[in-house]
């Protein structure tokens, strides 16, 4: 170590204090181990102190210097003061000496202080670090005096910076400069500064002296001169005896290895598709008050579902931000891991129960029938709305007999016309309805897809509770509403006005309103306490739309019942209560009926009541003053609604009661009445006999309907089969007959209102519909044929 | 007795939802019903486990899919329903936040 003292001073050489700072500091790693050499610890941090500030200051190079003055003063044994004095102040403008100077100032106090240390105490300090070679420097520093040291320091602080390495650890100067920039930021960070860019001094960090010289530069002569000189010289040194070899052995320090282990840094991919509609969810969501919070879940969420078991990562953050808000919240700033059972447990458990009686699932299900109905009747339902069926492409080709055929029959026909028939679509029909007979049939007056099928026995003989089915288009296989009724239910009819109510009347006597819509099984109004209520079956229903009322105030609709009771009932709601009113349209009895038309036929009949049961009857369709009643004697009488005492007309042809009566919708005098006594009657209403009669089949007709679309057709159905006349065609035979099968009486007969259909009920609670093929009636709907037709037959008939 | 009952939309009954499925099983060609819910685990279903699961796992994918599509055209919207058309068979699926029903049917059986 004392080798060192030989060195004279070299600018190249002399590092001393900051290098010993240097040494401490990098020593500063094993420093454990060197200062327990010094006697003075507190050289080793003092001069680490130094080291930093100087290292420090020499990163902040611009700044005005804040070095944290050490008061140190230093007094000879006389006591006299001779606290060195800093060569220069530190100036902030000078950059290439301020490296210097910063360091003079901050090492001459750190390394003063270290300085003086070492000076009072003789010490075999110094190059106490032995790796380095630099600590040749140190105990020749010592040997100094202050002076000389402090010249030495500032030149050699000069060079050694540039040799430097800096292990830098954070000073409070730093920090403390750093506060005060972040106050200015605070309180300025509104105001415009105005920032000039200067172009500061050229810092050198590295100067490598170029080693060759152009030739043709001012240099090149003396940098020759120099290279002969060296050549001579180095001829020269040959057995010389100015030049003596001499060797050196330098130290080469122990290495010491040292390992360090650290965690494994876990890595988690994350990734995420920002998706528009994501965006969206979050941008709604956070507006509804999860402010901040959604973004941040989000990104918080998303690495989170990334390693979830679950399927759907996007879909989880919408839903903990919806679903689980609170806890979202809680979780949000704690890390990933934690985040995973607050969103888990609460999801899973109601789900199921939940899910299954949920409303929406019930709607789903609801749906999803429909739509597998629509797969399998979709060829029936093509056909019903007259669209073109297509044969699927892929389903196996099976042999269908009777369409086939008969398309290939009538491709081979060289006839232009084809048989009329009636193709079979399907039936509505479910085991709630098996059994009960279908007794009337009414579409929905607004969605012409909805239809109300009445259950009820004819006969009083065989009743059974009855049963009211609303019917959908789409699902044949079950109703989309059932009502059960005490009695059988004999008429039904929704209104046009309020479309969703439905007026029952039924085999006791008792009319009743339901409201499709609701799935209340009870009805909305019932007559069942009116006073005035009929006593024996209502056999038809119908709401009547008045312009004007029989009384002046009732304007809109009312439903009008006939009964056999022999009243024709108005019924209505009396404003503020909740109990029916009817007015009564009194029935002039039989025998004034009689004895206006003069009766052959029933002389000797006893009279049970006064009153002729009521079967049917039906509006005019263009005044709704007048209206047409049946009777169970087989008139017909043609009344009004102003007068509620007498008959306009009668018509009597009929031998058995009525049970239909219909006007034409086209022809507004004319119309059909059908009976048990296996006749079909074509009126007009001027003419007080019948201007045709149609008969096919010995049985009574139950039904008897015209068609909505042709003004010649009309369909009937007695008992065992269905006919469909059509007058242009034939007036002898109907066009289209089929049959029912065995065992089945056919009841009830409806036309489609938008297509060629027919619905025609049965008494095993079946509603078949079937399809008009082939009936070429012509074009228009033939009012004016219907017309010739009669005409032609009064004439015939003069 | 008049009784005039106030047209309240009145929750269905539980049975129906029972009887409903029990019908659609019912029905022509349906080969089996799926419900899974919000994260792909079989609720109720008429097929073997092995079906199930495949048929869960797949088809959730896909209605993620198919609903990322729809609303990325338009974020207001949302898929209501799904049906995949095959050579064998129709998979429809009504999609739910809580909920897939799938029903699997061969219309031509």
């Amino acid at each position: 170590m004392s080798t060192t003292r030989a060195k004279p001073k070299k600018p190249t050489l002399k590092v001393t204090p900051s290098s010993r700072v240097l040494n401490v500091s990098t020593s500063g790693v094993l420093r454990v181990n060197h200062s327990s050499t010094y006697a003075r610890s507190i050289n080793a941090s003092v001069s680490r102190k130094s080291f930093s500030l100087a290292a420090d200051s020499k990163i902040l190079d611009k700044s005005s210097v804040q070095t944290p003055k050490h008061t140190v003063q230093v007094f000879d044994e006389n006591g006299k003061d001779v606290t060195p004095q800093p060569l220069y102040q530190p100036d902030p403008a000078a950059v290439m000496s301020k490296h210097s100077k910063i360091f003079a100032s901050d090492t001459s106090g750190g390394t003063m202080s270290d300085f003086y240390s070492t000076a009072y105490q003789t010490t075999t300090n110094a190059s106490f670090a032995g790796p380095f070679t630099r600590s040749v420097f140190g105990s020749s520093t010592v040997s100094r005096g202050s002076q000389s040291t402090m010249e030495s320091m500032n030149e050699e602080i000069e060079d050694p910076s540039s040799k430097r390495d800096i292990s830098i650890s954070l000073s409070d100067v730093q920090v403390r400069r750093e506060e005060v920039k972040e106050l200015i930021k605070e309180e300025m960070l509104d105001d415009v500064v105005d920032r000039y860019l200067i172009e500061s001094e050229t810092l050198w960090l590295l100067h490598m002296p170029a080693v060759s010289v152009s030739v043709d530069s001012e240099e090149a002569v003396s940098v020759k001169e120099r290279n002969n000189l060296y050549m001579e010289l180095c001829k020269n040194r040959m057995g010389n005896d100015k030049y003596v070899e001499r060797s050196m052995q330098t130290f080469n320090g122990a290495p010491k290895t040292k390992e360090v282990q650290s965690e494994a840094i876990t890595m988690v991919d994350a990734a995420t598709t920002a998706t528009t509609w994501d965006m969206y969810d979050s941008f709604r969501s956070a507006g509804l008050g999860e402010a901040a919070l959604s973004p941040d879940t989000d990104k918080a969420s998303v690495p989170e579902i990334v390693s979830n078991h679950r399927l759907d990562p996007t879909r989880a953050p919408e839903r903990t931000m919806s679903v689980i808000s609170t806890t979202s919240i809680a979780s949000a700033s704690s890390s990933r891991i934690e985040m995973e059972p607050f969103v888990v447990p609460s999801e899973d458990e109601p789900d199921p129960e939940l899910v299954l009686q949920s409303e929406k699932f019930q709607q789903d299900l609801f749906v999803m029938e429909r739509i597998i109905l629509e797969n399998i009747y979709q060829p029936k339902l093509a056909a019903y709305r007259q669209l073109p069926t297509l044969e699927d492409p892929d389903s196996v080709p099976k042999v269908v007999p009777t369409v086939v055929s008969r398309r290939e029959e009538s491709s081979l026909d060289e006839e232009s016309t084809l048989t009329p028939a009636l193709e079979r679509l399907w039936s509505f029909s479910c085991e709630l309805t098996s059994g009960h007979n279908v007794s009337s049939m009414a579409w929905n007056k607004r969605n012409p897809d909805l239809l109300a099928v009445g259950y009820g026995q004819f006969d009083f003989k065989d009743q059974k509770s009855g049963l009211i089915c609303c019917w959908s288009l789409k699902n044949p296989t079950w109703p989309e509403r059932v009502f059960t009724c005490e009695s059988g239910v004999t008429t039904l009819d929704f209104s046009a006005s309020n479309a969703s109510q439905l007026a029952v009347g039924m085999h006791d006597g008792s009319i009743a309103t339901y409201n499709v819509e609701s799935r209340e099984k009870t009805p909305v109004i019932d007559s069942s306490d009116c006073a005035h209520k009929h006593t024996s079956p209502v056999w038809q229903v119908r709401w009547i739309d008045h312009e004007r009322g029989a009384s002046g105030e009732d304007k809109g609709e009312t439903l009008i019942s006939v009964s056999a009771d022999g009243r024709i009932s108005k019924w209505f709601l009396r404003k503020g209560l909740d109990c029916i009113d009817l007015m009564k349209l009194k029935r002039t009895r039989n025998e004034k009926a009689k004895k206006q038309v003069g009766d052959k036929e029933k002389k000797s009949e006893a009279l049970i009541s006064r009153q002729a049961p009521g079967l049917c009857f039906d509006f005019h369709p263009t005044d709704s003053n007048i209206y047409l009643a049946g009777t169970e004697e087989g008139h017909i009488h043609k009344c009004s609604c102003s007068y509620n005492e007498q008959f306009l007309e009668t018509y009597i042809a009929h031998k058995g009661p009525l049970y239909r009566i219909t006007w034409s919708p086209f022809c507004s005098d004319v119309f059909l009445s059908c009976s048990s006594d296996w006749t079909i009657q074509l009126w007009r209403q001027d003419l007080f006999t019948p201007v045709l009669g149609f008969t096919s089949t010995q049985s009574a007709v139950y039904d008897v309907m015209w068609s909505p679309k042709w003004a010649t057709v009309f369909g009937a159905v007695n008992e065992g089969r269905v006919e469909i006349w059509d007058l242009g065609a034939s007036i002898l035979d109907p066009t289209i007959v089929s049959l029912a099968s065995p065992g089945v009486k056919l009841t009830s007969l409806l036309f489609a209102t938008e297509t060629d259909c027919i619905l025609v009920g049965d008494s095993d609670g079946q509603v078949g519909v079937y399809q008009l093929k082939n009936l070429t009636v012509g074009e228009g709907t033939q009012v004016a044929a219907l017309e010739d037709i009669i005409g032609s037959t009064l004439a015939s008939q003069l | 007795i008049a009784t005039f009952l106030g047209r309240k939309l009145q929750p269905r009954p539980q049975n129906e939802v029972e009887e409903t499925l029990k019908r659609i099983q019912g029905q022509k060609g349906v080969q089996g019903i799926i419900i899974v819910n919000a994260e792909g685990i079989p609720i109720k279903t008429t097929l073997d486990n092995s079906s199930t699961v495949q048929y869960a796992g797949l088809i959730h994918q896909l209605v993620m899919k198919a609903r990322s599509t729809v609303r990325d055209i338009d974020p207001q919207n949302d898929l209501t329903f799904l049906r995949v058309r095959s050579k064998k068979n129709e998979i429809m699926i009504a999609p739910d936040k809580d909920y897939f029903l799938i029903v699997i049917q061969n219309p031509s059986d």
